[in-house]
Formats: structure tokens, C-alpha cells, sequence
């Protein structure tokens, strides 16, 4: 049954032909199953390489070859997919949002590398990689155009919403999770119900108080612009998630790694930055991916509250003339962009998972 | 010793003093600060407006609610549609994700294979992006006049599924209940101690009343089948599922069963070999190892996690505001833009999801801890 | 608190506009108190500073300060008034009109910020202050007007609401369309417009809501609707942008005549006075004939005394408003009068060649007129 596939040694050719078999055809309902879904498998992998390769156009924008066929008018991209990607950024100042997302994504592959573990490290990494990110989208210096802010669109900015949430979002974790494990009740009760509230309610809404009802509570001088608030409240919502899992991870550590470390005079600083948190966090390195990958994903829904992110330039760009028809397509290029981020990074996920469970024994 | 624990327990003391304050504070200046401001720029306030007549139909609910209705009953069919929408995906996912899972787990190649694409394909997407898909296909089906018939069941079309439907007055939904009771109690009192048992004779008895007691007690002109037929620019008769609510339901339980899919899975690997192999020492056989060991404790390992995607699924209706299904979300958007009572319609829209998501988590946790193996924590 | 707002720029106008605010009403007693002390407090300091010939009011003051102005545009494409072309950039009537206002205030038609906001948010957008001003084909209704606390420029625009069908139903009146499927705009007052109407002639139809356009016209293509109610040069446009305009037609039915209007947050009226002239002066251009090519020879030689305080060429225009004195000048060199805006973006040069009709001069045959500048 499952997983004793895996720790068996690599069987030689006819031991290989004999457990496709076996995994195939092990008894006759076995067999039925395997037919029948071989069927659904093939049908479907046929009729999507025949619209998307064989039927499909390929060529430079022009939409009247893409009437005459039956299958995907990849064209589209074309002509619309610079939209797509950049939504309502200057056209000629492209070339800054895409330096600025290849930054992100080096800052994200960076921090995967084992090497760079470490709350210091980590940060600085993350603080150098957000600070360029916003200094080339923003402008200002450098002899850069400033741009502001309801112009960025795209691909980057779901890129710097996502990050955004990330750097705010992990230190306020950090600090719910230790106020909700804090021995003084107050601080205790404050934490969890703040936790639990913010859990509760769906992200679209916070994000929509964000947007509009913050400006009425707080002073206008705390206010921010849209963009701002909407990330703050996002980090908001992805701390709560957070401090739950760091909160687990807290958990698993024998309470007597803390009595020992308080033993031997550390004080309550060192303890959780040197003992605690560190083992949390490698305890819950799959759930902490699994939540950031949830959160990339999520970015996707300030489109609903007027944000021109991948997704919503995306229904703009079909929204208009004679490229309507090719939605599917447009939906498609946009949802392998999401896939390859979030494919990418859960691959990641599944490997420390496995890394972790081999070390553990 | 004793006066640092005192000392201790002073600066706990003030430290939350200080904390409790400082919240305090805040609030009452995001009041002050909101009142301030709402009366400068001279916004009604107060939630005399739920009583005032929207003027504005909503294209779909369970309950009555009309251009005439007032707020607060638009309010109450747009949480009745969110309830609906979040169940019946609920539901679906949950079948979805179990037969992704035990694909998973199974031991045949194409199962695995299929049940992985599926999962890394729903899930590795947005579900608002679903959401859109789903819709744009839902809504390139063909229009009314040319529906697709699905062989006396009913008609598919760009304006959703018509099905035929039972055609039942007040009187025959009271016969049903009453048999139902009838036979739940009957199965109770005389069903044996097999655990199947007292649910089949239960379910047969309900089939068997029911059907009795409808032909006997309905009224003869009425047909027990509506058929949904086309009559000018729409189908009249049966029951219609619109697209925008099957785009979010097939959604949700695509990206949903994706997710328990892998909550299904992880309950199985949970289950602990030595388990397994204990049973079949004691000649247990396959089906009895499945039934009395492995599913049992894959449950039990599976209901916090399944907790959470329950609550993560409540939330996502959100996004049908997307495709136009008037869910919570976008009956209060809308009402805010109408009435422009931004403050009081966030408060009933916050009120409402915690209630939901309260309710689903307390009884999720109400089954975990029936269900706990007594003796372990 | 008004704190912010007092502290920032303290005028004898906003001293009694901030007194005003905190009229004793049943709900407030709560805060008055508070409210009155640091109403006074305000008063006190504001009275204390010179205050300056023309106020322009706190919102003009704090668009001089950003040095740019927050205007609407939309979360995707609104044919025609506000639409993103494949670069990313935005036009159409509703963002000329911005430009025209920026150009107004700040001498500069790009110094403008356009904001995309959904039709459901653009009130709690202009109310939290995330904008300045609503310029988004905004009818003036009577709940907005006071519920919402908005405050209305004269219409800038005058729509009708009309029905764009599918061509294959051959309708030809409302009454035809029984139990149809009509798409509508979701939290617009097309909602209400459309309700009335059907429910007066005892139409019995379906609505169907959504928040964008770009959605609302997808179903329409698709035909998951059989109608599209909408403001009617919105749907002539949807109609050419059509996969096949054949297959659409719009009804001569007439469900109701709305004025479109500018709306800023209600209690500053110097903003309001800046729209209603900003307007005027663009269709006083049009009467006189100044156009974007001719305004600098006009303005070397005006015809008459009107035309020239108008281009600023005699002083006394642009101060009583709080503005420079060549504030129109300036604006119709950038963007024209209002026949051009309207030929450039929805009429005979833009692509979808809409006819004047009412938003012609009164002179024309339409509901436009110039105020008296004297």
C-alpha cells in the first residue's frame, strides 16, 4: 500500500516490468479502474495538446487567423500580454518593473538556500531585496521618474503585495505568537482573541475595511495611501495565520530546553531568539511555506477591491475589442504564471518536508 | 527569592495595565476619530436605514426578497445565499477530496497519477482565477433556445441547469417529515446492534413511508415532477441552478478537494504501520483492517486540519461577488454603495462571518472530541 | 479629529465650516464636549492668522499641496469614459474631464492622479479621501446627494439610460423582453432606474449584478443575459466593441434621462464653485468658438469683454475662485473646449462616433448652457 514503493531499492528492467503490473493490473477490478481512468487520462491530455498545440495559432497579433481555427489563439498574448504583466505602469518604464520583480524572486530563491537560515541573515536579505524593490518601482532618486503608486499593476505588483505582507507580516507573527503564549492573562486573552477574530473573517473583507473604513478611524496623518493600508491589513490577516503555526512550533519544543536555558541565567531575550524561536521555526518550515504559498496565491483577491494586480489586468485585457473571444487563453497564461510560483515553492516545501523526516529518522 | 517574585508579579501587573489601556485608548479614538468625521462630512449614521426599501432586486435567494424588500431581509437572503453556496461546497469538496486522497494513497499507477494532477492543477492556482474560468465556460454554453437536452432530466444553457424537480406542496413536506421521524424513531427503538443496521432500516422505512403516504395523501390535480419547459426568453417549471452559483460551487469544490484531498491523504500516511501490521497478526482481514483500524484513526488525524480548510472554504464565498453571485459579501458591497452606511454594514458583515465560522469550528470540534480515543490527549 | 485639518490650513471659511461640523445633533452628544473645545481651540488659532482674500477651500488647498489632484478612474475598462489601452494608459471623456479639473487647480493636465476605483467604491473612496473627486458618469440622486453626504456639480454629462439587446430576440420594446435576463452594473443607480420601470409596466425580469464592466460585457457577449441596461453611450460603445455589433441592438426606449453629475465631499464649497466654472468655461469656449488650435489668437485679440476675463487676458477670473487668473486659458490649451473633449473621445473622432444629442449647446438642440461670467 502507499509508500512502499518508495523505500524499496530500484528493482532491474524485468522487476520494473513486473511492479508496473503489479501498480496496474493487481487483481480484475484492479484492472477495470486502471482501463477506465487510462481512458479519462488520454482523452483529456489528447484534447488539450489538440487545442493548445496542434489547432492552435501561434502567430504575431493578428486576429482574423485566429478565427478560422478551432484552438487556442496563443496571439493574444501577443498583443495583449505586456498589460497583463504590467497593468497600468508607464509604458516606457517597463524595464523598472521587471528589474524590480527579478529582484524579489532572486530574494525569494536566495532565502531558500540553507546557508542563509538565520533570523539576522534573513532579514537583512529580505529588508535589502523590499527596499530595492520599492526604490525602483517608486523612483524619485536616481534620476528615476516617481510613480506612484495606483499605477503599479501587473505581475509586479502582486510580486510586491506578496512581499510586502511577507516582511511585515512575519515579525508581527512573531510577537502574537509570543503574546499568546505569554503567562500574563491579559496579554494572553488579548492575543488569542485578536487571533481568533482575525482568523474568522474573510480576507476580502479586512481588505476592504482597509480600503475604506480605515480612513475614517484613524487621523489623516496615519493614513498612508491605499496600497499601504491594504498591505498592512494583509500582513495583518497572514500574521494571524502565522503566529498559530510559529505558536505550534513553539509547542513541540520540550518545555524543559526553556526551564534549563532559565536555569543556567539566560534572560527571556536570548531564550526566544537563540533556543526558541529558531527550533520553531525548522519544526514548522512545511506549514510556514504551505501559509506562503497560500498568501501568493490570496494576493490575487485585492483585484476585487480596484487593484491592477495579474489578475485583474488580465480581465481588462480581455475585456476590450476584438481579442474578447480569447479569454481562455489570457486565463491560461495567467494562471501558469501563478503556477510556476506557487508549483515551484511547494515543491520546495515537500522537499524540506521530506529533509526534515529523514533527519528526524 | 520572595521579593523578586513579588517584584515578578508587580511589573506583570503593570505591563498589562499598560497593555489594557493602551487597547482601550485606541479604540475609543478609532470611535471618536470615525464619529468626528462622519458627522463633518454630514453621513447618516445609526442602522435606521435596514428598514428603508432597497429598490434594487438581487437575481437570486432562497427567501423572498425583491426591489421592495427593505435592507435588513436583502441583508438576510445575501448570508442565506452565502450559507447555501458554503454547504452545499462543503459537501461537494469533501466527496471530492476523499476520492482524491484514497487515489492518492491507492495503489494503482493511473489512479495516483490522475489524483496528483488534479491536486497540483486546482490547487496551484488561484481560486479567484477558478472562479472566473468556471464562469466563462458556464456562461459559453448555449442560450436557451438552443439547450443542450439532458434526456427528460432537464436542460443545460447559458442560464444554468433547469432540472426537473418534485413539485411538493406544504401537506406532502409534512408527510415526509413525519414519516421521517417515524422511521428514525422506529430504527432507534427495534434497530440491532450492528452499526449500519438502525441507518439502512431507517432509510428504508423514510423511502417506503414516503412513498406510500405521498400517493395516498396527494392532491390528484398536481403533478409530483415539474418540468422545466422554455416559454418566451426563459425555462418555467423545475428547479434552476444558475451558473454564477455552480461557477463558485465547482470552484470550491475543485481548489477545496484539492486541499482535502491532501488532508485525506496525510490522515492515511498518519496511521501509524505497526497498527496495521498488529491487526493483520491478529487475522484481521483487509477490509476488516480498513474498516475498524485505518479509517477510524485517518479521521481522527484528519479533523483539525479539516477544521481549518472548513472554515478557509466559509470565507472563500466571498469571491463569488466576482461573477455576480449575490452572496453576503456582495449584498452588504452593494448596500454600502447604495446607502452609503459603510460602518454599519461592515460591522453586520463581520458579525455575520464570525457567527458562521464560529458555529462550523465548534461543531468541528464538538465531533473531534466525541470522536478522541479516550485515554489519549 | 478635525485637528489635522484645522492645523493645516486655518481660513475664517474653515473655522466655520469646522464649527459647522459640530452642530449639536442627537448622535454626537457623546463627543460635543470634546468636540466644542477643540472647535474653539481651532477657531481661536485660525482667527489668530491672517486669513487671505480668495479660500479656496481645504480640498483645493490640500490638491496645492500634493501638487497633484486624485481623480476616479476605473478597475478596468469603461468604454469610452475611462478605458486602459494596451500600454497601460488611461482615456476617455470621464479622464479629460480630470485632466481639465488638474489643469484648473494646478496649471497642469498631468498633474493628476487616477485612481482605479470599482463603481461600488468610488463613495467610500472619495469619503475616506482616498480621491478628490468623483468624475465617473455619476448620476445625481437624491440618497447620494444627502445619505452618502456628497455634494453635486451641475451635470456635467446627461444620460440616458437605455437597453442594449441581443439582435436575435427581435425585441423592439421593453415589454418585449419579458422574463429575460438583464446585466446591470452592480451599486449603480441603472439598478434602481431599471426596477422602476419594469415594475411600473408589470415586466416581470431577472437582474444580474456585477461589479466590473469587463464582466458585465462578457456575459452579454455570451449571452448569459438577454439584455444590458446601462447608461446609453456606455452601451453604444459596448455595442461597437462587440464581437459581432450586428448581433446587438440598442432599444429606442428611453428608461430614464440621468444628469451626471461631479461629486466632492459635501461642506466645501469653494471645491464645488471650481467644478461648476471649470464646466462653464469649457462650454463657453465651445459657444465662442475657441478651440485648443485658436485659444492663443483669441486670447492676443478677444472679441468681447466676457471672452477676455474668461482666457485671463483682463484680471479677476481665476482670484475670486482662489485660482491663477489664466486658469482657463491654460485648461483649454490642454484639453480643448467641451465639443472637442466630447468628438475626441465618444463622438465623430474617436471610434464609436456618437451623436451629440442632449449633451449638445442649447443652441444645438441640447441641455448644455454656459453660466454668465461677469
Amino acid at each position: 500500500m502507499p509508500g512502499g514503493a518508495l523505500s524499496r531499492p530500484p528493482p532491474a528492467m524485468a522487476g520494473r516490468l513486473h511492479q508496473l503490473r503489479k501498480r496496474l493490473f493487481s487483481n480484475w477490478f484492479d484492472g477495470i479502474v486502471t482501463l477506465l481512468a487510462g481512458a479519462a487520462l488520454v482523452s483529456i491530455v489528447v484534447n488539450l495538446v489538440d487545442w493548445a498545440f496542434l489547432n492552435a495559432v501561434w502567430s504575431e497579433a493578428d486576429v482574423s487567423q485566429c478565427r478560422e481555427v478551432s484552438g487556442a489563439c496563443w496571439s493574444v498574448i501577443d498583443a495583449r500580454g505586456r498589460l497583463v504583466l504590467f497593468g497600468l505602469y508607464p509604458f516606457d518604464q517597463h524595464w523598472r518593473s521587471t528589474l524590480a520583480c527579478l529582484i524579489i524572486v532572486i530574494t525569494m530563491i536566495l532565502s531558500c538556500l540553507p546557508a542563509l537560515w538565520g533570523i539576522k541573515r534573513l532579514s537583512a536579505l529580505w529588508i535589502a531585496g523590499f527596499g530595492t524593490f520599492v526604490v525602483l518601482m517608486y523612483g524619485g532618486i536616481f534620476g528615476l521618474s516617481v510613480v506612484t503608486t495606483e499605477q503599479w499593476g501587473g505581475l509586479s505588483l502582486t510580486v510586491f503585495i506578496f512581499a510586502g505582507v511577507f516582511v511585515l507580516g512575519m515579525p508581527m507573527a512573531v510577537g502574537l505568537a509570543l503574546a499568546r503564549r505569554s503567562k500574563l492573562p491579559v496579554i494572553h486573552w488579548l492575543a488569542a482573541i485578536f487571533i481568533d477574530t482575525v482568523r474568522s473573517l474573510p480576507l476580502l473583507t479586512i481588505l476592504f475595511a482597509a480600503a475604506v473604513v480605515v480612513p475614517f478611524v484613524v487621523p489623516q496623518w496615519a493614513q498612508g495611501d491605499k496600497l499601504g493600508r491594504v498591505v498592512v491589513a494583509f500582513a495583518i490577516f497572514y500574521a494571524a495565520y502565522q503566529a498559530e503555526i510559529i505558536r505550534a512550533g513553539i509547542q513541540s519544543i520540550p518545555s524543559g530546553q526553556e526551564e534549563a536555558a532559565q536555569a543556567l541565567g539566560m534572560n527571556y531575550r536570548s531564550v526566544v531568539l537563540d533556543i526558541i524561536l529558531p527550533q520553531a521555526f525548522r519544526n514548522t518550515l512545511p506549514s510556514t511555506i504551505n501559509q506562503v504559498v497560500i498568501t501568493f496565491k490570496e494576493t490575487s483577491i485585492v483585484t476585487i477591491i480596484g487593484f491592477f494586480d495579474v489578475t485583474a489586468s488580465a480581465s481588462a485585457a480581455v475585456g476590450r475589442g476584438e481579442w474578447g473571444a480569447y479569454y481562455i487563453e489570457i486565463y491560461v497564461f495567467v494562471a501558469l504564471i501563478y503556477f510556476v510560483f506557487v508549483f515551484g515553492l511547494s515543491r520546495y516545501g515537500a522537499y524540506l518536508e521530506r529533509r526534515t523526516r529523514l533527519h528526524h529518522g | 527569592m520572595l521579593r523578586v517574585l513579588r517584584n515578578r508579579r508587580t511589573r506583570g501587573y503593570v505591563i498589562q495595565a499598560a497593555v489594557l489601556a493602551a487597547s482601550l485608548l485606541l479604540t475609543l479614538s478609532f470611535v471618536l476619530t470615525a464619529r468626528d468625521n462622519l458627522v463633518s462630512q454630514g453621513i447618516a449614521t445609526g442602522f435606521g436605514f435596514l428598514d428603508r426599501s432597497t429598490g434594487w432586486p438581487i437575481n437570486f435567494s432562497i427567501i423572498e426578497a425583491t426591489d421592495r424588500s427593505p435592507y435588513s431581509r436583502m441583508l438576510l437572503a445575501g448570508f442565506l445565499n452565502t450559507i447555501l453556496v458554503g454547504l452545499a461546497g462543503l459537501a461537494c469538496a469533501t466527496c471530492v477530496g476523499l476520492a482524491v486522497g484514497l487515489m492518492r494513497v491507492s495503489s494503482n499507477l493511473i489512479l495516483n497519477v490522475l489524483g496528483t494532477v488534479f491536486v497540483e492543477t486546482f490547487r496551484n492556482v488561484p481560486l479567484i482565477l477558478q472562479v472566473i474560468f468556471w464562469y466563462a465556460i458556464l456562461t459559453h454554453m448555449p442560450s436557451p433556445r438552443a439547450a443542450i437536452d439532458l434526456a427528460g432530466l432537464g436542460f443545460l444553457s447559458n442560464r444554468g441547469l433547469m432540472l426537473a424537480a418534485p413539485a411538493w406542496s406544504a401537506l406532502d413536506l409534512a408527510i415526509i417529515a413525519l414519516s421521517i421521524i417515524a422511521a428514525l424513531f422506529a430504527a432507534h427503538r427495534f434497530g440491532g446492534t450492528r452499526p449500519l443496521a438502525p441507518w439502512g432500516l431507517a432509510l428504508a422505512g423514510i423511502v417506503a413511508l414516503s412513498v406510500v403516504l405521498l400517493f395516498l395523501g396527494h392532491e390528484p390535480e398536481m403533478p409530483l415532477i415539474s418540468q422545466p419547459e422554455l416559454r418566451g426568453l426563459r425555462f418555467v417549471g423545475g428547479v434552476t441552478i444558475k451558473p454564477e452559483f455552480s461557477a463558485l460551487l465547482i470552484a470550491i469544490m475543485a481548489f477545496g478537494g484539492a486541499y482535502i484531498g491532501e488532508v485525506v491523504r496525510g490522515g492515511f500516511l498518519s496511521v501509524d504501520k505497526g497498527r496495521l501490521e498488529a491487526a493483520r497478526a491478529l487475522g484481521l482481514s483487509n477490509a476488516q483492517i480498513n474498516r475498524f483500524i485505518r479509517i477510524p484513526l485517518a479521521i481522527r488525524a484528519m479533523l483539525p486540519a479539516l477544521t481549518n480548510q472548513y472554515v478557509w472554504l466559509m470565507k472563500a464565498t466571498t469571491l463569488g461577488i466576482a461573477i455576480g453571485y449575490p452572496d453576503y459579501f456582495m449584498v452588504v458591497s452593494t448596500s454600502i454603495n447604495q446607502s452609503g452606511q459603510t460602518m454599519e454594514l461592515l460591522l453586520l458583515l463581520m458579525v455575520g462571518f464570525l457567527l458562521i465560522n464560529y458555529t462550523i469550528s465548534g461543531t468541528m470540534n464538538w465531533i473531534n472530541g466525541r470522536l478522541a480515543i479516550k485515554g489519549r490527549s | 479629529m478635525s485637528f489635522s485639518r484645522s492645523l493645516g490650513l486655518c481660513t475664517k471659511k474653515d473655522a466655520a465650516w469646522i464649527a459647522e461640523s459640530s452642530k449639536p445633533k442627537e448622535e454626537v452628544i457623546m463627543i460635543r464636549s470634546t468636540t466644542k473645545t477643540l472647535t474653539a481651540a481651532a477657531i481661536a488659532a485660525c482667527l489668530a492668522l491672517p486669513a487671505s482674500a480668495a479660500d479656496p477651500g481645504p480640498t483645493i488647498t490640500q490638491i496645492q499641496e500634493r501638487g497633484s489632484l486624485l481623480c476616479t478612474s476605473h478597475n478596468g475598462s469603461y468604454l469610452g469614459f475611462a478605458e486602459v489601452d494596451d500600454q497601460g494608459k488611461w482615456s476617455g471623456f470621464d479622464i479629460e474631464m480630470c485632466k481639465a479639473l488638474a489643469t484648473a487647480i494646478l496649471g497642469d493636465p498631468e498633474a493628476l492622479q487616477l485612481i482605479p476605483v470599482s463603481w461600488a467604491q468610488r463613495f467610500p473612496a472619495l469619503q475616506s479621501g482616498d480621491i478628490d473627486v468623483i468624475i465617473k458618469v455619476t448620476g445625481w440622486t437624491m440618497s447620494r446627494d444627502t445619505d452618502l453626504g456628497l455634494q453635486y456639480s451641475r451635470p456635467y454629462f446627461i444620460g440616458p439610460t437605455n437597453i442594449l439587446v441581443r439582435s436575435d430576440l427581435g425585441a423592439t420594446s421593453p415589454e418585449d423582453l419579458e422574463g429575460g435576463v438583464f446585466c446591470i452594473n452592480a451599486g449603480t443607480s441603472i439598478e434602481r432606474i431599471v426596477a422602476d420601470y419594469m415594475g411600473a409596466r408589470g415586466i416581470s425580469y431577472e437582474a444580474l449584478n456585477f461589479e466590473k464592466a469587463e464582466e458585465l460585457r462578457a456575459a452579454l457577449y455570451a449571452g448569459r443575459c438577454d439584455a444590458l441596461a446601462g447608461f446609453g453611450p456606455f452601451l453604444a460603445a459596448t455595442r461597437f466593441n462587440a464581437p459581432d455589433p450586428e448581433g446587438f441592438t440598442i432599444l429606442d426606449a428611453v428608461l430614464a434621462l440621468e444628469p451626471e453629475g461631479i461629486a466632492a465631499r459635501e461642506g466645501d464649497d469653494g471645491f464645488i464653485d471650481v467644478i461648476n466654472w471649470m464646466m462653464s468655461a469649457l462650454l463657453m469656449a465651445e459657444e465662442n468658438g475657441i478651440t485648443q488650435a485658436n485659444v492663443d489668437e483669441i486670447r492676443a485679440n478677444p472679441p468681447s469683454a466676457s471672452v477676455e476675463r474668461l482666457l485671463g487676458a483682463s484680471p479677476g477670473v481665476g482670484e475670486r475662485l482662489g485660482l491663477s487668473d489664466d486658469w482657463a486659458y491654460t485648461m483649454i490649451k490642454a484639453v480643448g473646449n467641451y465639443g472637442e473633449i466630447y468628438d475626441r473621445t465618444v463622438g465623430e473622432n474617436s471610434v464609436y462616433k456618437l451623436p451629440r444629442g442632449k449633451n449638445h449647446l442649447w443652441s444645438n438642440g441640447g441641455l448644455l448652457y454656459s453660466l454668465v461670467l461677469d
